[in-house]
């Protein structure tokens, strides 16, 4: 009996909450947040906040068109397959002191799990045959290199950081770094981690194809690049997958940076959490779409490899120094 | 519920993409302006679409030219069903003062079924706007039908 | 000697060698005619050959139980000489659990390759030699490993390199076949050139060859011709691991040579070395403790990484970009080994585990496609995933597992290897060592985007006319990718079975060089240290793959209520335009994005390194062997100053 409930449990985790039911509604929310705010700060009325939930019906309920030069199999597995793994993914990450399965995967892990999807949307544009889909799953790729090196930089400082501070040397788990915040205060607060989070927060709409780093899909020069041949179904799951990777993404930052805000009653962390990646995505996501215009793809690496690395390399230093 | 939801979604959420067959940009400066912070279009979930694939109206501007028809054509069928078919400006509907050249193919509609026409040379993007509203009803009523 | 004697497992290492040797000497006996059978031209001497490597591997298999799980060390002496006045006389082979751990991927990747050859080598002349080199070059790389004598680690060098040269050699009607021989001649004569010279200067001085003996004497004793002779191995060495500065010797020898000789010079002869590396520096001069060592390791392992992906990058030949790509694994190996820490070493060796298992379903699959459309160019292939499905999803996995992408065995070894510079990084407060695991993240992205290109360019994107018949490769060959990918998945899936069965006892092996001295019978005072293996992450790849699966399962059945897989087909593939690519409305053609125009904006940001790099790998073999002398001479001195 206890197995079987406990099995419901975490059946329960993986359906609802922190699983599909709420990356599907949070994940959606906040893009249609994000597309309100851009519209708001660009003096426009924009679209209504359900906008993204339309998009999705709407999509669902289009033909489904495969070309005939397309691998038929990769083309439709790969949407679903990067959708799971984000919705995996966001398990990992913890809600304020709360996460649903601790002890499966650190940070570098998720470093790593967070490339499947993009990986997936390579894979089924590579397999459109498309020459758009090409030019822009080459673009995904570089923009997802260019993000790597800060990325990894910031996750070896967090690392350190909270390592040192626990005695332990080196901090890798999630939940130990959300367990040290409930305890000490969020990370942001030390002067070490600033750099870190300003870097993290930078890289943020680059990781979700955000405005000025969108080049991968940039839909007036390369016809949605990736997801040039998708239509119906698929593109739906693809439009969600690029939702819930803005809530994915923006819920990470909030777990490194500013834990330990929160009650310890799951239902209001949850909200205090997902307000949170709504600030976060106002300032990095919103704000910057809508004052920025489209990089081209050699200035969005060499910005993330110069500026952004540069940051999150002042702030590896300092945790190198116990600041 | 869901076929419901999804025939509500349909009409909220209309993509664009427009397709160019030899107009004098007229029209397309026109249907940029609806786009912009006085009318904005996004209002009402319109989008433009940068491929085919993702869009549920067609926006043809121009007098279908001989060289463009073909081009027209195929894009057109590269639209995923339900679809509609708007043309925007005289040009596409008549031919307008181009008509009777041996390079125009205009009107569209003898080529395909137009769902719209806004007519204007060019329209004002009020009338646009009231043109593209009908085609996101007509959208509706076709993925009832579907 | 009776029977049960006779089957004592511990003549099983000798047995494992000389049965390669037999095979060769056996398919040799047959003689070179062609059979009749066009599937097979060699008949029953393949046959003989994968016997041989089956019997051989068998062998190796059987000493897991005392070796590794039991901690024995087997010596051997042949032909019952021993130690005679203290000294070792005679021939002797020794088999701790770092020299069976190598020897279980060698025969692994030799038994695997020789299957595929059967059914691969049915266009080429002289197949029968090709199974007598194969099975030489197979006895040469076993013997090495298994060696306890440091003369015969020479001979089988030696063996070996003749063996490779001439298999490089082998498909003489292809482009640069010959040259790609010369160069490895060259380059590779000056390595077993500079192993002989290191093995006389030790002979000179402490009168014995003996591994275990060596390792008794030098440390304490070093003077200027220990360190000089230990400069001379490592050369010598590092030529047949093929790590920087040797690299561009890798790329024409694989690129040159048959596949399933690819998958031995990558996955075998490079492994050879790295033992050779490890058994010299952690053994014979016990020289790991020292910081100057550790840095030399972890600088040429973190070179050869690096460099080797961007090379890998700008290359437009899927076998030169697999060989590129195999030196950059193989700095993985050489980084985390050079750590010193036990976590390293482990993580080391079973990087190095695996990168034999996918760098030869790489390789497979890249024989394959040659063997199919009869080109490795990334700018003319194009879409075969719909002509080879299988031979498309058995790539895949060797590009997930080589790019770390999780689950598969390249992310758990990477991962192990991250935190264990990481670690390392923060025990010894050494910048260094951070720097190494900054480099060991991004190469493992970039060597994402260069498989992304294979990926893109090879079997997705679209299909050239030319290429319209082409078919599915036969079932061998199959069967023989589908084993590497078993092996890629299962030890990706269980990290811990496989640290501890294999690498863990291979790690210890490594750090009780007490244990190896004293059971060949020499006096060693050396402890066996205590080691850890703890982790600092973690990751468990069996619960992700249910989560993963849970989720998958409820997105399919969602989807396909939604009716998900109601896709409209096409009428009439050709002629209707809906189901056509589009082109901006323009009428279907022929574009494929080639494999060199992908990833321009990373290019163009690095667009001065590649053209330093491009000008520096001239090609010229002069160039190279100038190379090689300039790499002995900062050896030399090197060494001459840090030990």
């Amino acid at each position: 009996m206890t197995v079987f409930l406990t099995g419901l449990q975490y059946l329960g985790y993986i359906l609802i909450f922190p699983g599909f039911l709420f990356c599907f509604f949070c994940g959606l929310l906040l893009t249609g947040i994000d597309r309100k705010l851009v519209a708001r700060m660009q003096k426009r009325v924009g679209p209504p906040l359900l906008q993204p939930f339309y998009d999705f019906f709407k999509l669902c309920g289009k033909e489904t068109i495969v070309p005939a030069a397309a691998s038929r199999t990769t083309f439709l597995v790969a949407p679903l397959v990067g959708f799971a793994a984000l919705v995996v993914v966001q398990l990992f990450i913890p809600i304020c002191g709360f996460s649903a399965f601790t002890g499966m995967a650190d940070i570098i892990v998720i470093l790593y799990l967070l490339l499947i999807p993009a990986l997936a949307a390579i894979l089924g544009a590579s397999a459109s045959g498309s020459p758009y889909a090409g030019v822009g799953l080459s673009r995904e790729m570089v923009t997802v290199i260019a993000c790597e090196l800060p990325l990894v930089l910031v996750l070896l400082a967090v690392a350190k950081a909270v390592g040192s501070a626990l005695g332990t040397g080196l901090c890798f788990s999630v939940s130990e770094i959300a367990r040290y915040q409930v305890e000490n205060g969020s990370l942001i607060t030390r002067p070490s981690m600033i750099p870190a989070a300003l870097a993290f927060a930078l890289i943020i709409p680059g990781e979700t194809g955000s405005h000025p780093f969108d080049t991968a899909e940039a839909e007036t020069e390369i016809c949605e690049g990736m997801h040039a041949e998708y239509s119906g179904a698929p593109l739906a799951i693809f439009k969600l997958t690029h939702a819930v990777k803005l809530l994915t993404v923006t819920s990470l930052f909030v777990a490194l940076f500013l834990g330990g805000i929160g009650t310890g009653i799951a239902a209001v962390d949850g909200v205090i959490v997902f307000a949170l990646c709504v600030i976060v995505t106002a300032l990095f996501v919103s704000f910057v779409h809508a004052v920025t215009a489209r990089l081209k793809i050699e200035q969005v690496f060499k910005y993330y490899w110069t500026v952004v690395s540069g940051l999150a390399l002042v702030s590896l230093v300092l945790a190198w120094y116990g600041l | 519920m869901f076929k419901k939801l999804i025939e509500e979604s349909t009409a909220k959420s209309p993509w664009l993409f427009h397709i160019n067959s030899g107009s004098c940009n007229g029209c397309d400066i026109e249907l940029v302006a609806v786009l912009t912070p006085r009318y904005d279009v996004e209002r009402l979930g319109f989008k433009l679409a940068g491929s085919p694939r993702q869009a549920d109206i067609v926006v043809v501007t121009g007098p279908v030219t001989r060289q463009s028809l073909d081009r027209v054509l195929s894009a057109i069928s590269q639209v995923p069903e339900p679809r509609c078919i708007v043309t925007m400006g005289s040009c596409p509907q008549s031919g307008n003062v181009f008509k009777g050249s041996y390079s125009v193919c205009a009107p569209l509609s003898k080529y395909v079924h137009v769902d719209v026409d806004i007519a204007g040379c060019a329209p004002k993007p009020e009338a646009i706007i009231d043109g593209l509203v009908k085609a996101t009803e007509i959208l509706k009523e076709k993925r009832g039908q579907m | 000697m009776n029977l049960t004697n006779m089957m004592d497992y511990h003549h099983y290492p000798i047995y494992a060698v000389m049965v390669l040797f037999l095979g060769a000497f056996l398919v040799a006996a047959g003689g070179a005619r062609h059979s009749k059978n066009p599937d097979n031209p060699a008949g029953a001497r393949a046959w003989i050959a994968l016997c041989a490597t089956g019997l051989s591997l068998l062998f190796l298999v059987l000493l897991v139980k005392p070796v590794m799980l039991g901690g024995e060390t087997i010596a051997y002496w042949m032909g019952m000489r021993g130690i005679a006045g203290g000294y070792a006389i005679g021939i002797a082979l020794e088999v701790d659990a770092l020299s069976l751990f190598f020897a279980l991927l060698i025969a692994t990747a030799v038994f695997v390759s020789a299957i595929y050859s059967i059914r691969y080598m049915v266009h080429d002349e002289c197949v029968p030699q090709y199974y007598v080199l194969y099975c030489l070059l197979a006895g040469g790389v076993l013997g090495l490993v298994l060696s306890g004598d440091v003369f015969n680690m020479f001979v089988m060098v030696e063996i070996l390199t003749f063996a490779a040269v001439a298999l490089t050699a082998f498909r003489t009607k292809v482009y640069g076949a010959l040259e790609a021989a010369f160069k490895y001649l060259v380059v590779g004569c000056m390595g077993s050139t500079a192993i002989l010279t290191g093995v006389i200067l030790l002979y000179a001085q402490y009168h014995t060859l003996n591994l275990a003996q060596l390792a008794s004497l030098i440390p304490g004793s070093m003077n200027d011709a220990t360190k000089l002779a230990f400069a001379f191995l490592y050369i010598g060495f590092s030529t047949k691991a093929f790590i920087v500065p040797f690299h561009p010797l890798a790329a024409d020898a694989h690129g040159a040579a048959p596949a399933s000789i690819s998958v031995l010079i990558s996955g075998v002869l490079t492994k050879s070395g790295i033992y050779a590396i490890i058994r010299l520096t952690w053994f014979l001069f016990q020289t790991m403790e020292l910081g100057s060592m550790q840095f030399m390791l972890v600088f040429v392992g973190s070179a050869s990484m690096f460099v080797c992906v961007t090379m890998a990058l700008a290359q437009h030949d899927f076998k030169r970009l697999l060989a590129y790509h195999s030196i950059s694994q193989i700095g993985y190996v050489l980084t985390a080994v050079g750590l010193s820490s036990a976590l390293g070493v482990s993580a080391g060796l079973y990087h190095a585990m695996n990168h034999t298992l996918f760098k030869g379903l790489l390789f497979l699959a890249a024989g394959a496609v040659l063997h199919e459309t009869g080109t490795t160019d990334l700018g003319r292939l194009g879409g075969l995933s719909k002509k080879m499905p299988h031979t498309t999803v058995l790539f895949l996995i060797g590009a997930f597992s080589i790019s770390g992408i999780p689950p598969f065995n390249g992310f758990a070894s990477k991962w192990m290897i991250y935190q264990a510079t990481y670690q390392r990084a923060v025990e010894t407060n050494n910048i260094g060592f951070l720097l190494a695991t900054v480099i060991a993240l991004v190469t493992s992205t970039l060597t994402l985007a260069s498989f992304v290109k294979v990926t893109q360019s090879v079997f997705f994107g679209q299909l050239p006319a030319e290429y319209e018949n082409v078919k599915e490769v036969p079932f061998g060959m199959r069967l023989a990718m589908g084993i590497l990918a078993a092996l890629c998945v299962l030890t990706g899936l269980f990290p811990n079975t496989v640290t501890s069965v294999l690498t863990e006892p291979a790690a210890r092996a490594v750090a009780s060089v007490g244990e190896y001295i004293s059971a060949m019978g020499f006096k060693s005072a050396l402890p066996t240290p205590e080691l850890s293996f703890a982790h600092v992450g973690v990751w468990a790849p069996i619960k992700w793959l249910l989560l993963l699966c849970i989720a998958l399962l409820a997105l399919t059945i969602a989807s396909l209520a939604g009716k998900y897989d109601r896709v409209s087909a096409p009428q009439e593939e050709k002629t209707d335009t809906k189901y056509q690519l589009f082109y901006g409305g323009e009428r279907s053609v022929y574009s494929q994005v080639g494999g060199g125009d992908l990833f321009w904006g990373f290019k163009h940001n690095w667009r001065h390194y590649f053209d330093f790099m491009h000008n520096l790998h001239s090609g010229v073999v002069n160039d190279y062997a100038l190379w090689a002398v300039i790499a002995l001479a900062l050896a030399i001195v090197y060494m001459m100053i840090a030990l």
